[in-house]
């Protein structure tokens, strides 16, 4: 297929632009395979360049021949084309419509983009599990590295190399991925070094009605006991939905076969709630009217805050279970949506190298990219698609969320500031970057994504980069962090959901000036130290000023 | 009377104190005149804590017999080593500040926690104003003949000579005669006489007559307040009004009333001998009817806010569904884009305003004070803001003493009380957080004020008036928070380290997706409020640090 045939008008000249807190532009539009471009062709304002990936939907209206495009983005942004020409307008809205829908992946950007800035460590290979399980190694040895999914047979959506208890053969996990739903098998998600508990994720067991069991699956979960010892089993859903479960082959673990762990349920939401709750939430937040009433009770019916609150306090129980003594095991259904959220938050609650740029982004690569998070499904669309939903659903930006609500609360304790997270929730439903494409390792593989595309870490980890995204008042904090989860201290995203509207200005530049000070205050700093070093070689040298 | 009177236990040994952000500690209790005073022996630690007994709002006492207060021991969450006591009973009290903290005392013996409950509820709301604490306040780094207060009308005035053409100070009333909430002297046009003066001050209610309370310099336009006319059922009106306020607007098309009521309100005001004024008697006047909440309305709306704020229950709509039934944020909205309309008259369409609700002395120094901070760059340093708030606040008659009596947790009846002073500080915050570079303050210095507006060793906010707190010698006999909160080490706390003096108006955003919880002081007291201050407190260091490194090492390059 040729782009070609979708743009039947590449350009149009005389366009108005209107965009939130900026000055309107007029230009041309050009529409090219992969973007939207208006340039007003005069040196000093901005152009704009919007991927069609990036368009949630868009809307026209016709006043005489004059057209009106508004576009909306699934980074929320909106924006307003007003086009001349009612046939040229049909055109470019009939061309992003198709442009921003194609499905075939291999003709997304990321396999055209060509980067334009030098790549000084290939992001694809930065975060490769084998590493992952070397610095495991120098803590534990009862863990290997089972090659048993190499051809992604056993489980489609794990990555090829998975971490297993040592004593557990791969015949055994063959079996165990039988009994998991999609073949997830317990892994080993973290590792906590102080006091040797571990915390793994499955999906659910497949016992149905007539209560399966499977020696195998009790076997590997067990080798992680320490003896004596009782684990937890954190199920993300309540225990109807469990219990229901069984009527369609799956369930949960029985007391009487695992009588060595303890089953906590807890009501995390999922899929269709979330999508439509994060489309009330965005609606809210466009509301124009000017009642507090409205926006509040709006903001309540939407739920998003309840969803951060849950997602919160699951993960500070199983964080809790850890850092008390006790191994834990997540899952939900599939494993593969609220099972991860709870994992990875836990994680940085627990472990100060996820708190760090880097270890942040090995959390994602490990807890989300390779351990199977549907990205492509999930984040098929955002809040404003008129599209039915499918298998969209915020799950990811829910997480980023909790994450936000965490640093807000310990301000100091991250390496990253706020406009990382946003970036990752901006990169993760559109992007030039291979990174968010695909559903699995299996299908990144299928694609040749490291081969072809760049990865977001390649752009991220550059010194130009880093500086904007480093956290000015980090200052690394080894302690766990334990977040509150009482419903007045968690607030809205404004970074995200009310992003586009309010002017950010005053608050750029307050934050601007509070960089600079700090900076200047380590200048001075550095300064004031090498001067004291001087004062003190000056005293051993001469040892006159040396005092008696 | 003397207060030994009202105290029978002085001293309690072996107390249990917990309160917010601290471990709970063992300690001895005193009670005096004017304050809680605690102190722990534990070794290793020496936490103190003094509270001002005008701090609490409210108290709380459970006493229980030994036999049922073994549970109360395990609950307690100390170590189990609290021995427990075989003489007699212990009990409860539970102290619920007006700066919203909450404290808990275990006290060992019955008769000693009942004492010490009756003397504070007795000393926490002493109504005789020269017993409070101010006048006995004498702290060693101030003398009493330091300057007191920040500026006056007089110094206002000779200050501004832009005025001095058409405007001049009267003192009509300098013996509090003409309008009892007036300071004694007042800027007025100046081709109104005194004699004229005393009449506009009959007609208007509690003889708050239109007095300039701003002068934009940019175009000439002011802001006027004054209190409703008293046009009555039978719409009488006054001449004299009529040519001050024409006086005002002389040489201009028109000019605004901004009424702070609704105009159902402002006419039912007639049948109590309020009323607005006519089209027909102030025609180059056209008037805005704002509605703004005021009295018991705000008062219930701050209780109801901060019961949702103590809410443990962790239910997310729960919260927010009380959120939204305190209207605590409906308020901050309205006197936001109440003030935002009265300085969209001033600066951008050019015309003077008049603004009135029915007293002038609550709703009606709200918006003349945010409008003054949107518009008026001199009013967003530290110093500037100060005096805005003596001159708008303290000078002009807002009832201190009758709206900050009680806060949110007490159970006394309501009378006068009413948080029109938190809620402009509060709106204020809003401003700050929007424009975080453009005020002169921190939040410390808001959260201070809040504080202190309620609870105070200095003798600023008491009184209602200007002449109550002449006849108390206030003066003479207190200490001036203002200057206190100037000193330099106060003055490092209290200053923005962001601050850049911009000319620019500063409009706020009133859209209800912009307008936040102050959680700086309605949660206060909870962790994460906590860790935030810390982070500010982070930041303030190293502008500090770096004053000194600056001064210390080479000249540096700015």
């Amino acid at each position: 297929m040729e782009f070609a045939e979708l743009i039947k008008t590449p350009r149009v000249d005389g366009v108005v632009l209107h965009r939130p807190f900026m000055p309107t532009v007029e230009g041309t539009l050009c529409l090219t395979g992969h973007h939207l471009i208006l340039s007003s062709r005069q040196d000093n304002t901005e152009e704009l360049w919007l991927l069609h990936s990036n368009i949630d939907c868009i809307e026209k209206r016709f006043v005489g021949s004059l057209g009106t495009i508004i576009v909306k983005c699934k980074d929320l942004r909106v924006i307003q084309l007003d086009i001349p020409g009612m046939e040229e307008c049909l055109n470019i809205a009939n061309s992003i419509e198709a442009l921003s829908t194609l499905d075939i992946l291999s003709l997304m950007y990321p396999f055209f983009y060509r980067p334009m800035f030098e790549v000084i460590e290939d992001g694809w290979k930065s975060f490769l599990p084998l590493d992952a399980f070397k610095d495991l190694e120098t803590m534990t040895d009862e863990w290997r590295l089972s090659e048993v999914n190499k051809d992604f047979i056993v489980c489609p959506s794990y990555p090829p190399l998975v971490a297993v208890p040592k004593d557990i053969d791969d015949d055994t996990l063959r079996k165990v991925a039988s009994f998991r739903h999609g073949g997830r098998f317990p892994v080993l998600s973290y590792y906590h070094k102080k006091n040797g508990m571990v915390m793994m994720r499955s999906g659910q067991p497949l016992t149905g009605t007539n209560g399966r069991r499977c020696k195998e699956d009790e076997k590997l979960i067990n080798a992680t006991l320490r003896p004596g010892k009782r684990g937890y089993i954190i199920d993300t859903r309540t225990i109807n939905v469990a219990q229901q479960a069984k009527a369609r082959g799956g369930g949960i673990e029985s007391e009487a076969n695992y009588p060595q762990w303890r089953r906590i349920h807890k009501a995390v939401e999922r899929s269709n709630v979330l999508q439509e709750s994060l489309i009330k939430l965005v609606e809210a937040c466009n509301d124009q009217s000017h009642s507090m009433d409205r926006w509040l009770s709006k903001l309540e019916a939407s739920n998003w805050q309840t969803h951060v609150k849950e997602i919160l306090t699951t993960a500070c129980l199983a964080a809790q279970c850890i850092d008390r003594g006790a191994s834990v095991l997540v899952h939900g259904t599939e494993g593969a949506d609220s099972t991860l959220q709870v994992t990875s938050l836990a994680q940085i609650i627990l472990d100060p190298a996820c708190r760090t740029i880097r270890g942040f982004q090995s959390l994602v690569e490990r807890e989300w990219l390779q351990a199977g998070h549907p990205f492509q499904q999930r984040c098929a669309q955002s809040a404003y698609s008129n599209s039915k939903p499918r298998q969209e659903a915020p799950v990811f930006l829910l997480f980023l969320d909790c994450v936000w609500q965490i640093l807000r609360q310990f301000p100091c304790s991250f390496e990253f500031s706020e406009s990382f997270l946003v970036l990752v929730f901006e990169h993760s439903y559109a992007s030039q970057f291979g990174t968010f494409l695909g559903n699995s390792t299996a299908e990144r593989a299928k694609l040749s994504l490291p081969e072809k595309t760049v990865s977001l870490w390649s752009w991220v980890n550059r010194p130009q980069e880093l500086e904007r995204l480093t956290n000015p008042l980090y200052e690394a904090n080894s302690l766990v962090i334990w977040p509150s989860v009482a419903p007045q201290s968690l607030l809205l995203w404004e970074g995200v959901f009310l992003r586009w509207n309010r002017s950010s200005k005053c608050l750029d530049e307050a934050y601007e000036e509070m960089v600079h000070i700090i900076e200047y205050n380590k200048e001075l700093q550095n300064k004031v130290n090498s001067l004291r070093r001087q004062l003190a070689q000056l005293e051993t040298e001469d040892p006159l000023l040396q005092t008696p | 009377m003397e207060f030994s009177e009202y105290i029978k236990t002085a001293n309690v040994e072996d107390v249990v104190l917990r309160q917010p952000l601290h471990p709970p500690g063992r300690g001895t209790l005193c009670i005096t005149g004017h304050h809680l005073l605690f102190s722990d022996r534990e070794e290793g630690s020496c936490q103190q804590v003094l509270l001002l007994l005008r701090n609490i709002d409210a108290i709380e006492k459970s006493v229980e017999n030994l036999l049922t207060c073994s549970g109360l021991f395990s609950n307690a969450g100390l170590s189990q080593s609290g021995v427990c006591r075989l003489s007699g009973s212990s009990g409860t009290i539970t102290i619920k500040c007006k700066d919203l903290r909450v404290l808990q005392l275990d006290i060992p013996g019955m008769e000693e926690c009942l004492n010490i409950a009756r003397s504070i509820e007795t000393l926490s709301c002493l109504d005789s104003m020269s017993e409070l604490y101010p006048f006995f306040y004498r702290p060693s780094n101030a003398s009493l003949r330091d300057q007191w207060g920040l500026s006056s009308l007089e110094r206002h005035y000779s200050q501004m000579k832009e005025l001095h053409d058409r405007w001049r100070l009267s003192t009509v009333n300098r013996d509090f005669s003409v309008c009892p909430s007036y300071p004694q002297a007042v800027i007025v046009p100046k081709s109104t006489d005194d004699d004229m003066l005393e009449k506009v001050a009959k007609f208007r209610q509690g003889g708050r007559f239109p007095v300039l309370c701003y002068y934009h310099k940019k175009n000439g336009m002011v802001i006027m307040r004054s209190s409703q006319p008293l046009t009555g059922a039978n719409r009488k009106r006054c001449r004299e009004d009529e040519q001050l306020l024409q006086a005002v607007i002389d040489g201009s098309d028109k000019g605004y009333i901004i009424d702070t009521r609704s105009s159902q309100q402002a006419l039912q005001a007639r049948m109590t001998g309020g009323g607005l004024e006519s089209k027909s008697c102030y025609s180059s006047w056209k008037r805005l009817q704002r509605q703004m909440e005021r009295g018991k309305a705000l008062q219930e709306s701050l209780i109801k806010l901060v019961e949702a704020c103590e809410d443990e229950s962790n239910n997310m709509d729960r919260w927010l569904s009380k959120l939204e039934n305190s209207k605590w944020l409906s308020h901050v909205q309205t006197a936001l884009s109440t003030a935002g309309l009265l300085a969209e008259c001033v600066e951008r369409d050019g015309h003077s305003v008049l603004v009135h609700g029915s007293e002038g002395t609550d709703s009606t120094l709200l918006i003349s004070t945010l409008a003054q901070l949107i518009m008026d760059p001199s009013c967003r340093t530290l110093e500037g803001f100060l005096t805005l708030l003596e001159r708008e606040w303290v000078q002009a008659g807002h009832p201190f003493q009758q709206r900050c009596a009680h806060s949110a947790h007490s159970h006394a009846r309501l009378q006068q009380e009413s948080p029109v002073f938190l809620l402009l500080l509060d709106c204020v915050w809003q401003l700050w957080r929007q424009f975080p570079l453009a005020l002169g303050f921190s939040e410390a210095l808001l959260l201070r004020l809040a504080t202190e507006a309620y609870a105070s060793d200095y003798g600023t906010f008491l009184g209602n008036n200007q002449q109550e707190r002449c006849a108390l010698g206030v003066k003479e006999n207190t200490h001036c928070l203002f200057q206190a909160l100037l000193r330099p080490r106060e003055r490092d706390c209290y200053s923005n380290p962001l601050y850049e003096h911009t000319e620019l108006a500063i409009w706020p955003s009133v859209h209800p997706q912009s307008l936040q919880l102050w959680r700086g002081f309605f949660l206060r007291w909870t962790p994460q409020t906590h860790h935030l201050e810390e982070a500010q407190e982070e930041i303030r260091n190293m502008v500090i640090e770096w004053g000194k490194l600056a001064l210390s090492s080479c000249p540096a390059s700015t």
